[in-house]
């Protein structure tokens, strides 16, 4: 590879940047969506519950309740526990929605922690639920310790290797999540059920600019930017593909953050 | 008699809310989907005025739906709900589905109110055309059978 297609610290910092704001519209944009059923939900409710109210003011505003009218309130009542019923599943959603999104920004949080891959890549299916839609999530989750790392990075790449996966799937399909720790390494395989990648493109998919989906800003640096972020935290990453059939990333970190040592 | 209105969407959250909407202001009975497939499988059983639909689902879109629904009932009118209102996806749900009304989420149930009420008169008004145009055929066969007949007779 030549030296333009190894950025420095700055270069790498920025292109991270880069690609980050680049998939935040995409995300924003889905969240949006997956904020809008709950929101929807609530705001239907909401007005019922007015309307809910508000017949049983009139019905009490005589005093004298008729046991037609009796049949009314237990009705009101029944709609009432029932949408109440229904706002806390709408509310439960919305905290999970924002949850994950605080998990995979890792706003709160130190920029190297100690964490638990499984909630960072649980986060990042979250936010992408809505441009996973159509595709099956298979989770094959190992016991593993947790690991130091700069959790914002490691979920960055979780993405980009998600997002490939979808997108090598127009139609729908699998993608399998598999984790298992092995030594000083946790393992982290994304495998999708894609077209794959043609023989003579696998030479280049690290390289920068490399896209098989036009020339939008952003794209075309996912992949060297995963691998990028990989090195520095001393693990790799390997791709195994056949076309027609899917593909396969595998990731291996170590558990111990020993920095961008040896690289 | 009560007019039917069949909720399908993916999101349990979603048609519950609508049908306690519904069940609270209005007499109309309301039969809710979560599955567009079973959906499918009891309109072909049986008709109904309205049906709303969500676009988004993951086994069968809302314009598939609406249009194997138009295959099955071209008289029901179909709303379809979106929480993802793009031109390219409304046209085709104007051209494939034949949808009479195209409404975003969040919605507003007083505005959903009309939309129905409308809804199923359109729905009724043209199940009798289509009874008048069918009568007016059967008229017109024992016309022209009659017609034959008088022929025969006469010359």
């Amino acid at each position: 590879m030549n030296e333009s297609a190894v950025p420095h610290d700055q270069q790498m910092a920025e292109a991270i940047t880069q690609a980050r704001l680049a998939t935040l519209g995409m995300m924003v944009a889905g969240l949006a969506h997956e904020i809008n059923t709950p929101l929807g939900t609530l705001n239907s409710n909401h007005d019922v519950l007015r309307r809910a109210l508000l017949r049983l003011q009139v019905i009490l505003a005589d005093e004298v309740v008729t046991p037609d009218e009796l049949d009314e309130v237990r009705r009101v009542i029944a709609a009432v526990d029932s949408i109440l019923h229904v706002n806390d599943i709408a509310v439960e959603r919305m905290s999970a929605l924002v949850g994950s999104l605080r998990n995979f920004g890792r706003l709160d949080r130190a920029d190297i922690d100690v964490v638990d891959v499984h909630e960072g890549i649980d986060s990042t299916l979250a936010i992408l639920a809505h441009e996973l839609r159509g595709v099956t999530v298979e989770r094959g989750y190992g016991v593993l310790p947790r690991i130091e790392c700069h959790p914002q990075q490691i979920n960055q790449v979780f993405m980009n290797l998600l997002l490939n996966a979808r997108q090598a799937m127009p139609s729908g399909g699998t993608i399998t999540i598999s984790t298992w720790a092995a030594g000083p390494d946790v393992f982290v395989q994304i495998s999708d059920t894609g077209i794959g990648i043609p023989a003579a493109h696998m030479a280049r998919i690290f390289e920068p600019g490399f896209t098989t989906r036009g020339g939008r800003v952003g794209m075309g640096l996912g992949l060297l930017i995963s691998r990028q972020i990989i090195d520095h935290h001393a693990g790799e990453i390997a791709v195994e593909s056949t076309p027609g059939s899917g593909s396969s990333f595998t990731l291996s970190l170590p558990v111990r953050y020993c920095g961008a040592a040896g690289h | 008699m009560r007019s039917t209105v069949m909720l399908v969407d993916d999101e349990p959250m979603v048609a519950l809310a609508l049908r306690s909407f519904l069940e609270l202001e209005t007499s109309h009975r309301v039969l809710m989907f979560t599955s567009p497939a079973e959906a499918l499988a009891t309109l072909d059983q049986e008709p109904v005025d309205v049906i709303i639909a969500d676009f988004m689902m993951p086994d069968m879109d809302g314009i598939t739906f609406l249009s194997r629904a138009r295959e099955l009932r071209p008289l029901t009118t179909r709303i379809l709900l979106t929480g993802y209102a793009d031109k390219e996806n409304a046209i085709r749900a104007i051209n494939q589905a034949g949808l009479y009304y195209y409404l975003e989420k969040p919605w507003d149930n007083e505005q959903l109110k009309v939309i129905i009420r409308n809804g199923i008169e359109r729905s009724a008004l043209f199940t009798e055309l289509d009874q008048r145009v069918s009568a007016l055929e059967h008229a017109n066969v024992e016309l022209h059978g009659l017609r034959a007949r008088l022929l025969q007779a006469f010359l």
